[in-house]
């Protein structure tokens, strides 16, 4: 796709009532203001082995393992959470909260809730792993399970939201979702303005599945640094949605009979209406890697940069580190300095150390 | 020269070397009863004297430690501070992570081996360093090397874990491989500094390896005192201890920089040697302990460490091995950190000490976390028990 088209959507900082997009960056900045002291401002990390393996270009990690809940999914939903709260008239009802996931997102808004006094009801699938459920539990929310289909998630998370008169949070398409998971670029700017003789940011790596965390940054990135940054999404080649979507020009979801088996279990929901626009427009690229570049991606970072990622975020690394389409596109002497998004650290190492040996990764 | 000195003056000394036919731990790889202490991974030639007292040692002092801290500054990683909120809730004190498992080649001894070879002259670092370990020392000194442009001879034993051999030659580092049942690996280095003239760095006992191991406390403490952490002073400062080149590095910067905090030093149980001498007031040498901490498998203390943790740290305490497991467990699902088990003995030290009221609710309780460097498979075979 020709890159320059990109530069005519560029966001400007206050184009809201352009109103073309969900969001816009002073939603970001807003997001900013109500997640500080609550959501940690994670560390940017830099490994010189893992720069070798990148052909020598040097890698600025942001490191969203180490977020509240083991992921970059708890500034959304504190941003949700804490965007109603400071609405809230009547101190004495508990405010509720609900949605249907059994992942990151489950967590966070059990804890986002939770850190607000207010109380998150979650709908899991009735296959959700033990420890999944039990995380959610130890945040405080009530879980309820269901037939594990789309259409029973939403029916009963809609049933909830009625009966308990409780905001429906969507784990990426929700604004407030979108805006707050925007914050992690808007530090990772300012963390790599801090760091001494480092030059700006040239390009950043984030993965894609239900678009929050690209979308959210696309957004944010733009307002910052202009077309001067290269912004990648990357994404498993076994749940390629956005790329085909980005191929395509329109929005896509999973063939039917994918089985939607891949390692980067957190990326497995698709784009919608309102992440795919801002994508589509703002994304430069996105590039797809298969499962076994993935998890060498992953085992990479446990041993060289000793910090427990899932694969999920192994799929941003292994497009830096393996992917031929990256290296020929945008070449080491062209975008030097990239950053990465470390997306989350939730992680069975047990089980995903055995996978890796099944595949022959040592 | 000074180290050059050392070598020389050791050969009478090799004799009084201590040869243990006793128990060696039997690591992942299989050996037979071992004649030689080479299990330990960090031995060192013994700094010659005529006496054990204190008298004459050439003793870092913080001085020291500001000095390797402008050394390292733009070469070490300044690592973060890490706090768990639930961690805090469950002890009911505020814990500050220093975590040197993301220090460059995953541990801090870099900054002790990169200080203490910056501080050779031209001529000997055209000669070479030598050292022998296994671990971190090895590739600390291989990757220092490596940036100042000097060639490093590591001396390991022929069944070193490959990983370590590799991420070792990784760095440039040229290794030499000797037979531990067979061969005498102080004598290979010895003709290695008298023959080529190289310079035996040990992992501990010197000046300038714990002014730059202590620069890792320096840090933590400045961090601490700053805006971001509402000027926290610390009441203690939880560090594993082997060698003691990391404690006394860091009491130095703690006595200088939070004089009311104290100093407290945590080994494994099986290896309690620097507990053991600072009971006797003297230096006390055991066999190899059999524990999973391979970075704390020292079977003794130096002369310089013992002079400085003698006057400047609290206390030592010992933990189990389950417990290290435990806080590797802790790590890797909480915090989203690999950490070796040596570098879970501070946070394993502290829980110990919480539980038995000697560190009271509320304290502010700083962990130096040594350590990054176990290969997926030995973790994976120790957090599934």
């Amino acid at each position: 796709l020709d890159t320059r088209r990109k530069h005519s959507s560029i966001m400007t900082r206050n184009n809201k009532s352009n109103g073309k997009y969900c969001i816009d960056f002073s939603d970001v900045e807003a997001a900013a203001g109500r997640i500080e002291g609550i959501a940690h401002r994670t560390p940017v990390l830099t490994c010189a082995s893992l720069n070798q393996q990148a052909g020598g270009r040097s890698i600025l990690f942001k490191v969203e393992a180490m977020q509240r809940t083991g992921s970059f999914k708890f500034r959304g939903a504190v941003n949700a959470v804490r965007s109603i709260t400071t609405q809230q008239q009547d101190t004495d009802t508990k405010l509720q909260f609900v949605t249907h996931s059994s992942g990151n997102h489950a967590q966070a808004l059990a804890l986002a809730a939770k850190t607000a006094n207010c109380h998150a009801t979650i709908v899991m699938p009735n296959n959700t792993p033990l420890v999944k459920k039990a995380a959610v539990q130890d945040f405080g929310a009530t879980i309820v399970m269901v037939e594990s289909t789309n259409e029973a998630r939403e029916e009963k998370a809609e049933e909830i939201r009625q009966e308990t008169n409780a905001t429906f949070v969507h784990p990426s398409e929700d604004p407030r979702v979108i805006a707050g998971q925007g914050t992690v670029c808007l530090e990772l700017v300012q963390q790599v303005k801090e760091l001494p003789s480092t030059p700006a940011l040239s390009a950043v790596i984030i993965p894609v599945g239900g678009g929050g965390l690209a979308a959210g940054n696309c957004v944010t990135l733009r307002a910052l640094l202009g077309s001067n940054v290269r912004i990648v999404l990357a994404e498993p080649s076994k749940l390629d949605d956005a790329y085909r979507s980005f191929q395509a020009g329109q929005l896509l979801k999973h063939a039917p009979d994918n089985t939607l088996d891949s390692c980067a279990d957190g990326l497995k929901t698709t784009l919608g209406p309102n992440t795919w626009p801002i994508i589509r427009d703002l994304a430069d690229d996105i590039i797809t890697v298969d499962e076994c570049d993935i998890l060498r991606a992953t085992k990479f970072a446990w041993e060289r940069l000793k910090v427990c990622i899932e694969p999920s975020a192994g799929v941003g690394l292994a497009v830096v580190c393996y992917s031929e389409t990256f290296r020929e596109k945008y070449p080491v002497e062209q975008y030097p300095n990239i950053g990465v998004v470390l997306c989350g650290g939730n992680v069975d190492v047990l089980k995903t150390a055995d996978k890796m040996k099944a595949m022959g990764i040592v | 020269v000074i180290f050059f000195l050392i070598g020389l003056l050791s050969l009478p000394l090799a004799s009084s070397f201590v040869h243990h036919a006793g128990p060696c731990f039997q690591q992942r790889y299989a050996s037979a009863p071992c004649r030689m202490t080479a299990d330990a991974e960090e031995a060192t030639i013994r700094t010659p004297s005529t006496s054990d007292s204190a008298k004459g040692l050439d003793l870092p002092s913080y001085n020291d430690v500001v000095e390797a801290a402008q050394i390292l500054e733009g070469i070490a990683h300044k690592t973060p501070v890490q706090t768990s909120r639930l961690l805090n809730e469950e002890l009911g004190v505020d814990v500050f992570f220093k975590c040197e498992n993301l220090q460059r080649m995953g541990a801090f001894k870099f900054r002790g081996g990169f200080n203490a070879l910056s501080h050779l002259t031209d001529s000997q670092r055209q000669a070479g360093v030598l050292t022998f370990s296994s671990g971190n020392h090895a590739q600390a000194i291989a990757l220092s090397a490596r940036l100042l442009n000097c060639q490093a001879t590591i001396i390991m034993p022929h069944d070193a874990p490959k990983l370590k051999v590799q991420a070792t030659q990784g760095y440039g580092g040229n290794v030499i491989f000797y037979d531990r049942y067979g061969e005498d690996r102080q004598l290979i280095a010895q003709d290695l500094q008298e023959r080529q003239g190289m310079v035996f760095v040990p992992p501990y006992d010197q000046k300038y390896v714990i002014a730059g191991q202590g620069t890792s406390g320096k840090e933590l403490l400045e961090t601490l005192a700053s805006n971001e952490y509402n000027n926290t002073s610390l009441d203690y400062l939880l560090v594993c201890v082997g060698g003691g080149g990391l404690i006394s590095g860091c009491a130095l910067a703690a006595h200088s920089l939070s004089p009311n905090c104290k100093v407290i030093g945590v080994e494994p149980e099986a290896g309690n040697d620097a507990q053991q001498s600072m009971a006797q007031g003297k230096i006390v040498t055991i066999a190899t302990p059999p524990t999973i901490a391979d970075g704390a498998q020292t079977q003794y203390i130096g002369k310089l460490t013992f002079a400085i943790m003698q006057d400047k740290v609290d206390r030592i305490v010992t933990v189990s091995d389950d417990e290290l497991v435990r806080e590797m467990k802790f790590f890797g699902e909480r915090m989203k950190m690999i950490v070796e088990p040596t570098g879970c003995l501070g946070l394993a030290g502290l829980r110990k000490l919480v539980s038995t009221g000697d560190i009271p609710a509320g304290s502010k309780c700083g962990v130096i976390i040594s350590g990054g460097n176990v290969d997926l498979e030995r973790y994976c075979e120790l957090v599934v028990g």
